[in-house]
């Protein structure tokens, strides 16, 4: 699943574009231009100070904690925040000055004029800002006089549209030229609106390149989601903000374009980004929106009317960061969306239900599960003198009442759900600004920081406002705490701040792994998907082992909505769980697993453990799934070693080690009897017939003779099945400890085996199984085993014999070494290393491996089809 | 109440009669429920679109008022509307919007 690595917003104050550009103000002018309204705007205007000082915008920035800003009583424009900064965590508020600049920085057309003095006061200005590279400031420029920038923007009155303005307060420091003589769509005003779009996006970008560390050349991707329209005549939205503004901002290794939906595009374009992470299209996807000219002041007319400072002077825009799964950044789910079809209905009812129960209740989720609603954050001191109410408040009273409906809440409890699930608007009116994106930036604070585990993003647009449809939309998407970092916040404790984290580090230093054999307390995870009596069953063997075991913490993987008393980390399919599984063994969140699958490579074999009918005596079976060698003999007489180094840690202090009976078996004998007279320590059992052979028989097993029973894998898997299910008639096994762990790997971590027919107490024998393999230390008792073994010769007896093809094949250097994460079945086991020298010759690199099934190939991904091709034609596989 | 649907109140009253119209309010804002009442009983009291000067003395109520309530199908009013009703304040709105029917005798 992609992760949310970083996100940046930014402010700009402009009580000047507001009071000549804003569509409010210019409508008023031409209807009236003497209108009271205009006269008394003046009076109502913010200064940047008090503009920078309002509780609302530091908190955008993220000066200002969601929950202190909900404590400071309203009205929130009556307090200066003492303090109060320009800049903060995620970005920043710049006044209208270096707004200017920034507009001639953005201007790749010469559209854009400052006037001299004015020009050389805003270079001073931006050369201080700490996050604008140098390099882009020499597009200042020296400006025009002022005679000569009056004379343009006097010629908009006699031809309209040459040259809008830019003023601060009666001062005319600049204007935008209009693009084209006669086409409306690069009007002087368009040109503004889209300029000041391209470049507060850029403000953004800038930001989040600082704050979250990328590299500008680690960015794919760009998708632009503001409402802006650029295109000429002939294309009115024809774009690209995206690709202007990654341009401005230096992301040279990246594409892009822009992405619309009304307020709901920066979902929509989230959506997609993660879309597009998840697919490995791109790696890296950076989602961002400037601000909106037109959008400043559009309610001031009420403002002023009731006598309220125009709160709507800021530009905002914002930039966010989508990557794949870190194991510590929160994740996107895109199995928990919400989407208004096209067919559904457009009642508030219909609309909420589809974004908000629809997506949790595919996830298994109940309404208050989620910790928070991140839906239209509208300042509400913007939006209730103009008769809109209070948005943010309104869309999670509807949630409640959706909870109390779907029977979770009682009615009197909803003003309770609403302050415990909402957030306090805090956006500025710049319609897509506000959609739930706002609060990105506090929500993954607090998941990093272990205090909140699950968010649901909403988007909304009104799309009857293009005049193409009536139709209503909405997005929404659940976000949830990466379930990496949800594991060791809960276990370790010690998490108390994104600040903890080591920069871009994944996961590393936020767990202490135990040292196996060291007494520690220490974690095994079991996967609840897979088996064929359901997860319940898995969960009841969890239970069972975790009531007897104190020094080990059982961690489930499963379905979120699992209810459990363990540490459940979410993963929503079996293959998910997997992935999960293998991060979490890889980091060392965990030492151990129970697991009805996993791949070992080639000289790993797991030894079981079950209890014999006769007297319920416990007998190792060495081995039962892997493949400890390639040939048959080498690979008893490894599992023989491996046998005796699981015994031993279990606690036996010298076990007894039978041959059963079978092809290759009176090989086995003879090496291991040479390795004992070489000196190595192994005691052979001997069978209770007459004979009292080495080498038992199947009445040997049924009475537990020896304590490590050799045999091959597949043998020993038949044997295992038999023994923990023969009393059950075959589908349920109920007796024993399992499969057993990988034996002779270097893989982090131990893995038990248990199957898919594992019943519970199967499971918690395999657990307890897996515990006391951590405590032993059955890594490093294995290799003092091998050790032993070898000083006796275990290599020479090992190695193929005479007559056999001799030393075998030359050396064959091997191909640079890659990740492989793919798995080639279908090769027989005696052709798996030809098959790998195959591929080495050709330069495709391969290692061998054991799947669930057979021997497998392990390959990276681009080299999957050149593999089975030239397979293939050398006739090793047939499909 | 913006001047479109004024302008469409006032065509629809006139082609089906103000007898034969009943409107129905879904806002959720007490004032703007009020003023869109004001303005399709008495006329547009900003005196900006067609109907200022033009009073219909339609009967207006708000969808969620208990007297459309008991008009609506039960499964249809749980469906689309339950939930609204658990979220506005339904007495005020009610009061605002039959405080113009109780003026004009509907």
């Amino acid at each position: 699943m992609p992760v949310l690595t970083g996100t940046a917003y930014v402010l700009v104050h402009a009580p000047d574009v507001l009071r000549h550009h804003g569509s409010t103000q210019v409508m008023e002018q031409l209807r009236d231009p003497a209108s009271p309204h205009l006269a008394r705007l003046g009076e109502h205007l913010r200064g940047y100070g008090a503009a920078m000082a309002y509780a609302p915008n530091q908190a955008f920035i993220g000066n200002l904690d969601l929950d202190t800003l909900r404590q400071i009583p309203r009205p929130w424009y009556d307090t200066s925040l003492a303090d109060s900064r320009r800049f903060g965590p995620h970005g920043e508020i710049m006044p209208q000055e270096e707004l200017y600049g920034l507009l001639k920085l953005a201007d790749s057309f010469d559209l854009v004029s400052l006037e001299q003095d004015f020009s050389r006061e805003v270079a001073t200005l931006l050369a201080a800002h700490p996050d604008l590279p140098p390099a882009l400031l020499e597009r200042l420029g020296q400006g025009l006089p002022g005679d000569e920038l009056a004379t343009l923007v006097t010629a908009q009155a006699n031809d309209e549209h040459a040259a809008t303005g830019l003023y601060l307060g009666q001062r005319l420091v600049g204007c935008v030229r209009r693009a084209h003589e006669v086409d409306p769509n690069l009007a002087a005003h368009v040109m503004l609106e889209n300029l000041t779009t391209k470049a507060t996006a850029a403000l953004a970008v800038f930001h989040l390149l600082k704050s979250s560390g990328a590299a500008p050349d680690d960015i794919d991707y760009l998708l632009e989601c503001s409402e802006e329209a650029c295109g000429d005549i002939n294309q009115r939205g024809g774009g690209n903000f995206a690709k202007s503004i990654g341009e401005m901002t230096g992301l040279v290794k990246s594409t892009g374009s822009d992405v619309r939906g009304f307020c709901a595009g920066p979902v929509h374009a989230l959506l997609q980004a993660g879309a597009l992470v998840d697919s490995g299209a791109f790696r890296t996807v950076l989602v961002t929106a400037g601000g909106s000219v037109a959008k400043l002041g559009m309610n001031s007319k009420d403002h002023v009317a009731k006598g309220l400072p125009v709160l709507e002077d800021m530009l905002g825009a914002f930039a966010v960061l989508v990557t794949r799964d870190d194991g510590v950044n929160p994740v996107l789910r895109l199995d928990g969306l919400g989407k208004l079809d096209i067919g559904a209905g457009s009642s508030p009812q219909q609309v909420m239900k589809a974004l908000v129960s629809d997506p949790l209740t595919r996830l298994g989720r109940k309404i208050s599960d989620v910790d928070c609603f991140c839906a239209e954050l509208q300042n509400p001191e913007i939006t209730e003198p103009a008769g809109a109410g209070n948005v943010p408040e309104a869309n999670v009273r509807m949630i409640a009442a959706l909870a109390v409906m779907a029977g979770e809440i009682d009615r009197a409890a909803i003003p309770d759900f609403v302050a415990a699930h909402g957030l306090p608007g805090f956006a500025p009116t710049q319609g897509h600004i506000p959609s739930g994106v706002p609060a990105l930036g506090h929500v993954r604070n607090r998941m990093l920081a272990g205090t909140m585990r699950s968010a649901l993003l909403i988007g909304k647009g009104s799309l009857f406002l293009g005049r193409m449809t009536n139709l209503f939309d909405g997005l929404s998407m659940v976000i949830d705490q990466n379930p990496a970092l949800a594991l060791s916040a809960r276990t370790s404790g010690h998490l108390s701040g994104p600040e903890d984290l080591p920069g871009r580090a994944h996961g590393a230093g936020v767990m202490r792994p135990a040292v196996p054999g060291s007494g520690q307390p220490f974690r095994v995870a079991v996967p609840l998907l897979g088996g064929e009596h359901g997860p319940a069953e898995v969960l009841a063997g969890a239970l069972a082992a975790q009531a007897v075991l104190h020094d080990v913490e059982v961690v489930v993987i499963g379905p979120a909505v699992t209810a459990t008393s363990l540490t459940l980390v979410a993963a929503a399919t079996e293959e998910e769980g997997r992935v999960v599984l293998d991060r979490m063994l890889a980091e060392g969140q965990v030492q151990a697993a129970v697991a009805m699958h996993h791949c070992f490579p080639l000289g790993v074999s797991t030894v079981g453990l079950t209890a014999t009918p006769a007297r319920g005596k416990p007998l190792f079976v060495a081995c039962t799934t892997g493949m400890s060698a390639s040939q048959r003999v080498a690979a008893m007489v490894r599992n023989a070693v491996y046998g005796v180094s699981a015994a031993k840690t279990w606690g036996l202090a010298d076990p007894t080690v039978g041959i059963l009976n079978i092809e290759g078996a009176r090989a086995v004998e003879r090496h291991l009897k040479t390795l004992v007279a070489q000196g190595y320590p192994l005691t052979l059992a001997r069978s209770g017939r007459a004979e009292a052979e080495a080498l038992l028989r199947g009445n040997d097993v049924l009475g537990g003779v020896p304590d490590v029973l050799v045999c091959d894998s597949l043998t020993g898997n038949l044997l295992i099945k038999l023994l923990s299910a023969f009393t059950t008639g075959g589908g349920y096994e109920s007796v024993g400890w399992g499969y057993g762990p990988g034996v002779g790997g270097e893989g982090p971590g131990i893995v038990n085996i248990i199957s898919r027919a594992s019943g519970a107490p199967v499971i918690d024998g395999a657990i307890r199984y897996a515990a006391a393999m951590v405590r032993g230390g059955l890594g490093q008792r294995t290799l003092d085993e091998l050790a032993r073994a070898r000083a006796a010769g275990l290599d020479a007896v090992c190695a193929p014999q005479t007559g056999q093809p001799s030393a075998g094949p030359a050396p064959l250097a091997a191909p640079a070494k890659k990740i492989v994460t793919e798995q080639l079945p279908g090769i027989d086991v005696l052709e798996l290393e030809e098959a790998q020298r195959t591929l080495w010759a050709a330069g495709v690199y391969a290692e061998t491996g054991m799947g669930c099934v057979g021997p497998v190939l392990l390959l990276a991904t681009e080299d999957l089809a050149q593999a089975r091709r030239l397979l293939m034609e050398k006739k090793m596989l047939s499909v | 109440m913006d001047l479109q649907n004024q302008a469409r109140s006032k065509e629809l009253a006139e082609q089906f009669g103000k007898d034969n119209v009943v409107v129905l309010l879904g806002a959720s804002e007490p004032d703007s429920a009020s003023i869109t009442a004001e303005t399709l009983t008495l006329g547009d009291p900003t005196f900006a679109g067609p109907l200022a000067g033009v009073s219909l003395g339609l009967p207006v109520y708000h969808v969620l008022e208990p007297e459309i309530k008991a008009e609506i199908a039960p499964a249809v009013y749980e469906e689309q509307l339950a939930m609204m009703e658990m979220v506005m304040n339904v007495p005020k709105l009610a009061a605002e919007v039959a405080k113009m029917r109780v003026q004009v005798g509907n």
